[in-house]
């Protein structure tokens, strides 16, 4: 096992092939310099594990005659034959090789590592540089050939850090992906840094070559009875280990290779020669469609700056430079604890933009990054999870479960709590002596506060992480129909906001773990059970008006104070008393987007004809903040319709158009009457975009309602609004009114995304 | 010889299994199966909005015995299965004309 033996069986093979070819050579050709023996593939980059094929090519310059040549072949190829050896073999003229190698893929691959073993020194070099040359300048047929037979290979063999029985050769980052990204550097179309390749490769052809022993012929495949023996030949602890220094060899070619990729296709678009550089946020800016780290920039003075670039790039659906995660991990500054919110908050949307996230995770979490936030990771990072059930290691299962929860915000209150639980609900894993739930609820609490939960929310946290097999459970061992089985899960989460966040947690968790797990049949035996407990439960509370009421009389028509935000370190707080008019709250949202001040959450409420509002906003980078005066000026423009609003918001939807963005869920709108506040409840749920509050608001004005008062929030990317709205006699809305109301609200959004 | 198939609640499995081991029963198939018979499916009213849940996932369970047999293992499954509920489910049998061992080749009750 070892470079060094793959070497030295390669070189004996070379020197038992010289002395045989020249032997024959002398005996059968009447030129014996008419003919060169090579070596391609594997065995021409000179490492032979000890059951892989010779690829051999034997070039001829068409001097001798057909006779002569095949009596030489017989002569050559019979005798390593009768020992057993397994040869494969060709032999071709120049110009035949380089019209099969334009022609085959394979073929072109497997000359790029074309070597000389004995004969005619001059037909190799001619036949080398040929596949050189004809590998570069046919790059722009081949490589999209080749990325679609990486494709296939990976649909069928799946991918190797994550697979129980993996093969080490075909899966996705395995030997043959390392083949590859060699073969695209040699294209020339971009650089990659091999060296980073070179201990997966190492490891996962040691591993191999102890698979192989001494049989001939033999499998690549990893099976699970194999393992522990290789194991414990290359003096691993236990088969654990080998599987998670495997899966970790594959991320790193996986991600190099996802990286290459993205390189080809920027520089196909032109964008890498250009090296446009556009800035998007504080300290952060688009090169070579890769969100990266502005030049200079103070790392050491901003700890917020990594999770804002993961959750600035997961959210466009850009990757992270490489580059960046190599500056935070060398300029690495602790974040305080608890985390700040707007750290938490870019936590929350880098986990909520579902599939772009495992990529940005995984460039993190491949400079240690994940780790140093986050130690717990740690003891999951990698590990196998040797059940029949599931797919993945521990930490990929994690990622993938909240992959699903991202696209089940909607389903619930606070998807912010559904996304952190759902990326750490398996936590308490790979400690054999405690069970995994319950010691994930106690790894979570500190976890929580530290990332800057409140009480109450790392409470609920908890509880989910702890809870979160219990619906599968129950659902498929416990009568639904008896009254105790709802009792037993109502007693252990009384709330209907929190179950519905365990069942959207069960549901993601069920789906990442795979089929063997999860099925529509017990998805619905899932969902009957909540529907039971929630009936039990009876109903939803809805969230309760802002308590503001105004001080006196107001001094002037619009009155506006700017504070420094005391919850976000960037952020500002601007509180407006106005007197109430229609339109007021849509005017003054669409004044906030049009002035750059994104909002974060917004309270207002309209008493006695005065409205109070609050709101928390973070200017964008490089923005100036407005003065009170033109804040003002602005709302009055727009209140008495000199300021055409409208097309200046559109213009700011279409500038955040521009990147390639990520699949979201469709906008939601639900209508509710609530007695207690004698107004009808307009819940909008959706992904955050510029615009969003103006939008809604403005529509409900023109539907002929009032808006009393309204509740705004974003947790990560997801915009949360509550609207209470009567008729204009102070009245709810009839429900038709109300669901009408709704879809009126609905339609408009999904025709703006 | 008869084939017995049962549709029961999906937390019934475990009792049915234990109760038809007790008796002697070594081999069974057990699938996941949706549907509904006079309990109809439910509605449930939850927010203003309706959820129909027409088709309610059970277990199916198929046992081959010989004929003589058969009267006593539904009785077996019938009284582990029972709740007392609506939506218990039900438990029929079937004439059986040949069964074969797929390794050994054996035929009719010796293959049981």
């Amino acid at each position: 096992m070892g470079t060094r033996e793959r070497r030295d069986r390669s070189n004996k093979f070379d020197h038992e092939l010289r002395v045989l070819f020249s032997n024959c050579a002398n005996e059968h050709l009447q030129k014996p310099t008419s003919l060169c023996l090579t070596a391609v593939g594997g065995y021409g980059r000179g490492e032979l594990a000890p059951g892989s094929d010779l690829d051999i090519l034997i070039l001829h310059d068409g001097f001798e005659s057909q006779g002569a040549i095949s009596n030489f072949v017989n002569s050559f190829l019979y005798p390593l034959w009768d020992r057993g050896i397994s040869i494969d073999h060709s032999i071709r003229t120049r110009s035949q090789t380089r019209e099969i190698a334009r022609s085959d893929i394979r073929v072109g691959l497997g000359l790029l590592d074309i070597r000389f073993i004995a004969g005619n020194e001059d037909l190799h070099s001619d036949v080398s540089s040929d596949a050189i040359e004809s590998w570069h300048k046919g790059r722009d047929g081949f490589l999209p050939q080749l990325r679609k037979s990486i494709q296939e290979r990976e649909a069928r063999f799946g991918e190797l850090a994550f697979l129980l029985e993996p093969d080490l050769k075909e899966a996705r980052g395995g030997l043959r992906d390392i083949n590859a990204i060699r073969a695209i550097e040699k294209s020339g179309v971009v650089t990659v840094s091999l060296a980073r390749l070179a201990e997966s490769e190492a490891l996962l052809s040691n591993v191999r070559d102890v698979l192989h022993g001494d049989k001939k012929r033999a499998r690549d495949q990893l099976l699970l009875t194999e393992q522990d023996r290789i194991a414990k030949i290359m003096s691993f602890k236990d088969a654990d280990e080998l599987m998670g220094e495997i899966a970790k060899a594959a991320r790193a070619v996986d991600y190099l290779m996802d990286l290459t990729w993205h390189r080809i296709e920027s520089a196909k678009k032109g964008w890498f020669n250009k090296s446009k550089s556009e800035q998007i946020g504080k300290g952060l800016i688009v090169l070579n469609s890769e969100v990266t780290i502005e030049k200079n920039y103070e790392i050491s003075s901003d700890p917020g700056i990594g999770f804002r670039a993961a959750a600035t790039a997961a959210q466009r659906g850009l990757p992270l430079a490489i580059d960046a995660c190599i500056l935070l991990a060398e300029n690495f500054t602790p974040l305080p604890n608890p985390w700040p919110k707007s750290v938490l908050d870019d936590l929350v949307s880098l986990i909520g933009a579902g599939n772009s996230m495992i990529r940005v995770f995984e460039a993190l979490d491949q400079e240690g990054l994940v780790e140093k936030w986050i130690p717990e990771w740690s003891h999951i990072r990698f590990l196998p999870q040797r059940n029949v059930l599931h797919r993945h290691t521990v930490d990929r299962h994690m990622l993938e479960t909240a992959v699903r929860a991202a696209a089940l915000t909607r389903t619930v209150k606070r998807p912010d709590i559904l996304l952190v639980a759902a990326l750490f609900h398996d936590i308490g894993k790979g400690y054999p002596k405690r069970d995994h739930s319950e010691y994930g609820e106690e790894l979570m609490k500190p976890l929580a506060e530290r990332l800057g939960f409140s009480k109450v929310d790392t409470e609920q946290i908890a509880l989910l992480v702890r809870e979160h097999l219990l619906l599968s459970a129950v659902a498929t061992r416990r009568d639904l129909d008896d009254p105790a089985t709802l009792n037993f899960v109502i007693r252990k989460i009384g709330d209907p906001e929190l179950l519905q966040l365990l069942h959207s947690l069960s549901i993601s968790d069920g789906e990442a773990t795979g089929h063997a797990a999860w099925s529509d049949w017990k998805a619905k035996l899932v969902s009957n059970l909540v529907e039971k407990c929630l009936s039990v439960m009876a109903g939803v509370k809805p969230v309760s008006q802002p308590d503001l009421i105004p001080s006196g009389e107001l001094s002037a028509e619009i009155e506006v104070t700017i504070a420094k935000s005391s919850e976000n370190t960037d952020g500002l707080e601007i509180s407006i008393i106005a007197r109430d008019q229609s339109g007021l709250l849509s005017a003054v949202a669409g004044v906030m987007t049009i002035s750059r001040l994104n909002v974060r959450s917004a309270k207002t409420r309209t008493t006695n004809n005065i409205a109070m509002m609050r709101w928390q906003v973070e200017p964008d980078a490089n923005t100036e903040v407005p003065s009170v005066e033109k804040l003002v000026a602005l709302i009055e423009k727009v209140l008495s319709g000199e300021s055409d609003l409208a097309s200046k918001i559109e213009e700011r939807i279409n500038n955040h158009r521009n990147y390639p963005g990520i699949p979201t869920p469709p906008p939601l709108v639900i209508a509710a009457n609530d007695l207690a506040t004698n107004a009808t409840i307009i819940e909008v749920r959706m992904h955050d975009r510029p615009g969003i509050l103006y939008s809604v608001t403005r529509a409900i004005s023109r539907f002929g309602v009032d808006i009393k008062s309204a509740i705004v929030s974003t947790l990560g990317a997801e915009a949360f609004d509550t609207l209470y709205v009567t008729d204009f006699a102070g009245e709810p809305l009839s429900s038709e009114r109300a669901q009408l109301l709704a879809t009126k609200v609905e339609n408009i959004l999904i025709t703006h995304l | 010889m008869k084939l017995i198939t049962a549709i029961i609640k999906p937390f019934k499995l475990d009792d049915v299994k234990e109760a038809l081991t007790a008796f002697g029963i070594t081999g069974m198939t057990v699938s996941e199966a949706s549907g509904f018979g006079r309990q109809g499916g439910h509605t449930e009213v939850y927010r203003g909005a309706e959820y129909t849940v027409d088709l309610i996932p059970k277990i199916r369970l198929e046992v081959l015995v010989d004929g003589s047999e058969a009267d006593k293992v539904i009785d077996v499954i019938v009284k582990a299965a029972s709740t007392g509920a609506i939506g218990d489910g039900k438990v029929w049998s079937s004439p059986v004309d040949n069964i074969v061992r797929v390794r050994t080749g054996e035929r009719g009750t010796d293959a049981i």
